[in-house]
């Protein structure tokens, strides 16, 4: 950890408005992309948002940095804020749910050779793809794949453990080639 | 799978890789006055007196347990099951209720019920208070007549049960294997034609991609 996170982390504590307000410079952008990814609509992303670090400022005694960075405890509360969010949310959302068991029967060089190629008609399937997902898959998918977290990372944020990351991570590799070749055929 | 492995796969998945940039260009930006407002809404809650409100649960608590402590213990058991106390009345002679309405006609005047009349049988008859899960379906007026006719009060008992409780029927909460396939190729159907629109949407996309290029 920086003397510059640790004197931030101190100012927070002492509830310093200029210490939150340095935070928000910092993780603001970030934050506000991880919330707007899960949740649908400006506002509703807005609302989370501000959710998001109210819960931050007002549980940072909270924190331990031995057990992860600041930048990975504000994104698992940021993740359970947009999916309770989106659990008490009235509209209901459609995804594919693979009841069938059909994606895991795909083989490891399918799949690797559906995302291996980089053309502009892959891409193109695999983004509409992402949308057939449910959320948690989704930020699985993008934490992993965007953010390059690591599986502990992702199992701190998911309050998961990394094995069990690995596993979803594999299957929703998976469904998702499945999704798109749904979608080709 | 391994944490190597799990990199390896990484670097592979080039094209997802790729299309999560793309999606990410396409994010809302974070609102240049979010921050303003929400350092706003932090110093409102913040401004806000605190309400004490350890007392009042202190004292809600006291006074429960008052209650329960002053609260005389129930002498009998009462069952989940409806059980009704049935109490056998002594019978009525039909010349006296006759009498009693008889007077009721030419008088016109609210008079209290007659009480009913006991007789030496009766009290020998008289039975001690029986208890049974029943349900008494005659009304006043029925037993009235009832007790006119035949001199004996008729009482109706139905025994409840658990299957009488129509929420508790197996066949009121669960679907039948029929309604439920129908309900899945509803949703499979449904599911496609969604999809079909999706596929639609991104061949659009693709064309419009096309051209730009």
């Amino acid at each position: 950890m920086t003397e510059t996170e640790i004197n931030l982390i101190g100012g927070l504590r002492k509830q310093s408005p200029r210490a939150q307000q340095l935070l928000l410079d910092c993780y603001g952008r970030e934050v506000f992309a991880q919330v707007a990814r899960l949740v649908p609509g400006v506002e509703n992303a807005e609302e989370v948002y501000q959710d998001v670090f109210v819960k931050v400022f007002r549980n940072i005694e909270k924190y331990d940095a031995r057990r992860s960075g600041l930048k990975t405890w504000i994104s698992r509360i940021a993740y359970n804020e947009a999916i309770s969010f989106l659990r008490h949310k009235s509209t209901p959302m459609v995804y594919y749910e693979d009841r069938s068991g059909e994606a895991d029967k795909l083989t490891d060089a399918e799949v690797d050779e559906t995302f291996g190629q980089a053309n502009a008609e892959t891409v193109q399937l695999i983004r509409t793809a992402l949308k057939h997902l449910p959320p948690d898959e989704q930020a699985l998918i993008t934490m992993f794949y965007y953010e390059e977290m690591s599986l502990k990372e992702i199992a701190y944020v998911t309050e998961s453990i990394p094995s069990t990351v690995a596993s979803k991570l594999s299957r929703t590799r998976k469904k998702l080639c499945k999704i798109i070749k749904m979608l080709q055929s | 799978m391994k944490e190597e492995q799990i990199d390896i796969l990484r670097q592979q998945d080039v094209a997802l890789r790729d299309a999560l940039k793309l999606e990410e260009a396409e994010l809302p930006q974070l609102p240049a006055d979010l921050n303003v407002r929400l350092m706003q809404r932090v110093a409102d809650v913040d401004k806000k007196p605190r309400r004490i409100i350890w007392p009042w649960l202190a004292a809600a608590c006291v006074a429960g347990v008052l209650m329960l402590w002053l609260t005389p213990p129930k002498e009998m058991p009462q069952d989940v099951v409806a059980t009704q106390t049935v109490v056998e009345q002594p019978p009525i002679i039909n010349n006296k209720v006759e009498e009693n309405l008889m007077t009721k006609v030419e008088t016109e005047e609210p008079k209290p019920a007659p009480a009913p009349v006991k007789s030496k049988r009766a009290k020998k008859q008289k039975q001690p208070v029986v208890e049974m899960p029943v349900i008494v379906t005659l009304d006043d007026a029925d037993r009235n007549l009832a007790i006119v006719e035949t001199g004996q009060p008729v009482v109706k008992q139905v025994i409840l049960t658990e299957h009488d409780i129509p929420i508790t029927r197996p066949e009121n909460y669960k679907y039948t294997p029929e309604e439920l396939a129908l309900l899945r190729k509803q949703a499979d159907e449904a599911y496609l034609k969604w999809v079909e629109l999706e596929l639609e949407i991104s061949k659009n996309n693709l064309q419009q991609t096309a051209q730009q290029e």
